[in-house]
């Protein structure tokens, strides 16, 4: 069973990572860090060519978070889009293609099937998440090297301002990697329900768009009637929102906050109860689902 | 042995069907479907000797695939009992498909993964799969020269050949083919048929084919089950099946000697029905008496120029069987 369960993995890594569009797919997802690099070299280039003049320490600081904020924020926001498409391709698009019945017509479990798509498409996600590492990495190494040479002036060193270490970037991607399972496993299930992966995609993204704005509007639409506020608990994307709270990655960024206080681990362990959840789910729906295609 | 029909109980139909005391390679007991109000297969019950090359023949809509989905578990069926190779489906589904082959419609295979890469990773599934092996299927089905280029640009002829291929890479002890030849060319249909003799003779694999091509499974088939209207209408041997009894014979003679030979045959108690053809008369007459009618033809003075037995069509039986006309679509 666990040479099959490699061998699936293995072919529906291959599935996900042989088609053009993943490659764009882990582009796009990391536009922010990969531009911000090409960037810092530049500038990293210019100031030990011709010297770059002086920056304030607080100013690095701050072009170093503002960095971090700016992927974090924009990967929660793209990243659904992506694996929507992802997931809508090997599961809506192989059930409409009959992919999905030659598969099930080998002695594989249908378990093993979709536990092995959800785990090609965590590596994909792995993948996108460390490649937009590598880029943070690469910014963060310039922006070490420039606060050692002198062209920085350590204005606000002791007021406590704290450059991000390459630990500090870690603890953001795990968050944005874990918050991201939740999606995973959103669209593994809607994914059962259709056929087409852009039909699926749509379908989700309008439901999980629908959600966010409901979440976002409820505190102010509570005001008027408390009913208003009363389904925000059963919102999935309330932790994800959370979690990627400005407050929240800044308080990673200057080390106020780890992944072990509440702020982050309630919404963590809330965000990962729903991907099991929703995967749970998932497995009972494709138990029961027949394959006429 | 008698084709069986319906009415009888299935383990009757099973133990009546049997060649040998092997247990059938499918057993069907009280299969029911239904898709909202109708009713695709209705307490469908038949069973396939094993070692046989069985035809699954039906009008379109008629429930064949319907049937082969359930037993190979890609649908659940609302009732009833089914057995592959002696295990129940599909509780026993992993087990049985690991000695299982089988083509259900149009080949399934991913677009741009090559042929060779597809037969691979789908194989590797089933069990562990050396790449001599995988060339060697490709070989045999003709798809050699195009092992190495993707699935998508394959015509429908290769796409049918490598999903016959993907059928037998495990020396599967039970094949299962849905209308394996669709949309392929007359020399393409041969091969397949070939490739499917080849593997029954060498292999002694149960086949189970379903097909619209009558002739093709007169030619392939010793054994045939019929359905229509997601029931089973009739199941046997086909030689047992085409014989009822009675031959059929041209009968070729002068023109003007027709009406005489009609009148004197009708009077012969052998003689079931006599017609007139083309370049004579044609003849249905009882098993083994050819040689008295030509006697007596000869005694009468009628020059007969030749006594030629027409061979009995599965076609025959199959639209007498299920009613239907040649093409007609139910689905």
């Amino acid at each position: 069973m666990m040479r099959r369960m490699l061998v699936l993995f293995g072919f529906e890594l291959k599935k996900v990572l042989s088609r053009k569009k993943a490659f764009l797919f882990l582009l796009a997802l990391n536009v922010v860090p990969i531009i911000a690099s090409i960037g810092a070299m530049l500038a990293y280039l210019k100031m030990r060519s011709f010297g770059l003049g002086s920056i304030e320490y607080s100013v690095l600081v701050e072009l170093v978070q503002g960095l971090f904020t700016a992927h974090m924020k924009l990967f929660a926001w793209i990243s659904p889009f992506f694996l929507a498409l992802v997931v809508g391709d090997i599961v809506s698009g192989e059930a409409g293609r009959g992919h999905l019945k030659t598969l099930l017509l080998t002695p594989v479990a249908r378990w093993q099937v979709l536990l092995a798509k959800g785990a090609a498409v965590m590596v994909f996600l792995l993948i996108a998440v460390a490649l937009g590492g590598l880029f943070l990495q690469l910014d963060l190494w310039v922006a070490h090297n420039m606060s050692r040479s002198g062209a920085v002036i350590m204005d606000a060193r002791e007021s406590g301002a704290i450059l991000a270490d390459t630990a500090t970037g870690l603890r953001l991607l795990t968050i944005s990697f874990m918050t991201n399972l939740t999606m995973v496993a959103y669209f593994l299930l809607t994914a059962l329900f259709f056929e087409t992966p852009i039909l699926m995609a749509f379908s989700s993204l309008i439901l999980l768009m629908a959600m966010q704005t409901y979440v976002m509007m409820a505190p102010y639409i509570a005001k008027l009637d408390a009913v208003y506020g009363r389904w925000v608990p059963w919102c999935f994307t309330r932790h994800i929102s959370e979690l990627t709270d400005v407050k929240t990655i800044y308080g990673v960024l200057d080390q106020s906050l780890t992944l072990s206080s509440s702020v982050i681990r309630e919404p963590l362990i809330g965000s990962l109860g729903w991907a099991a959840a929703f995967f749970a789910l998932a497995l009972l729906v494709f138990h029961r689902r027949q394959i006429l295609s | 042995m008698t084709p069986t029909e319906p009415g009888a109980p299935p383990q009757t139909r099973l133990q009546s069907a049997a060649p040998s005391q092997k247990p059938p390679a499918i057993r069907v007991a009280g299969l029911s479907k239904r898709f909202g109000r109708v009713k695709a297969v209705d307490e469908m019950a038949f069973s396939v000797p094993t070692g046989s090359v069985c035809g699954f023949l039906g009008p379109n809509g008629a429930g064949k695939t319907t049937t082969l989905r359930m037993l190979l578990g890609l649908a659940r069926p609302d009732d009833g009992e089914m057995e592959l190779l002696g295990t129940p489906m599909p509780s026993g589904r992993a087990e049985t498909l690991e000695k299982t082959g089988s083509l259900v419609e149009k080949p399934s295979f991913i677009e741009q993964f090559t042929g060779f890469e597809n037969l691979w990773w789908f194989g590797s599934l089933a069990a562990p799969l050396a790449k001599q092996r995988v060339d060697e299927t490709l070989e045999l089905v003709g798809l050699s020269d195009a092992a190495h280029k993707p699935f998508g640009i394959y015509s429908t002829g290769m796409k049918q050949r490598l999903g016959v291929a993907g059928a037998i890479l495990h020396h599967p002890a039970l094949l299962l083919l849905d209308e394996p030849t669709n949309g392929m060319d007359p020399q393409g249909r041969a091969q397949i048929r070939d490739i499917i003799r080849n593997i029954h003779d060498r292999e002694g694999t149960t086949i189970f084919l379903s097909s619209h091509l009558l002739d093709e499974v007169q030619r392939l088939c010793d054994y045939v089950v019929i359905v229509d209207h997601g029931k089973m209408i009739r199941q046997g041997f086909v030689g047992e099946l085409l014989n009822d009894g009675h031959e059929t014979w041209e009968l070729r003679l002068p023109p003007q000697e027709a009406a005489k030979a009609a009148d004197l045959l009708k009077a012969v108690s052998h003689v079931f029905g006599v017609q007139s053809a083309p370049r004579g008369l044609e003849i249905n007459i009882a098993h083994g008496t050819s040689h008295e009618i030509n006697r007596a033809l000869v005694e009468a003075g009628i020059a007969v120029s030749a006594l030629i037995p027409r061979e009995a069509s599965l076609e025959e039986t199959f639209l007498a069987l299920t009613d239907s006309e040649p093409g007609a679509d139910r689905s």
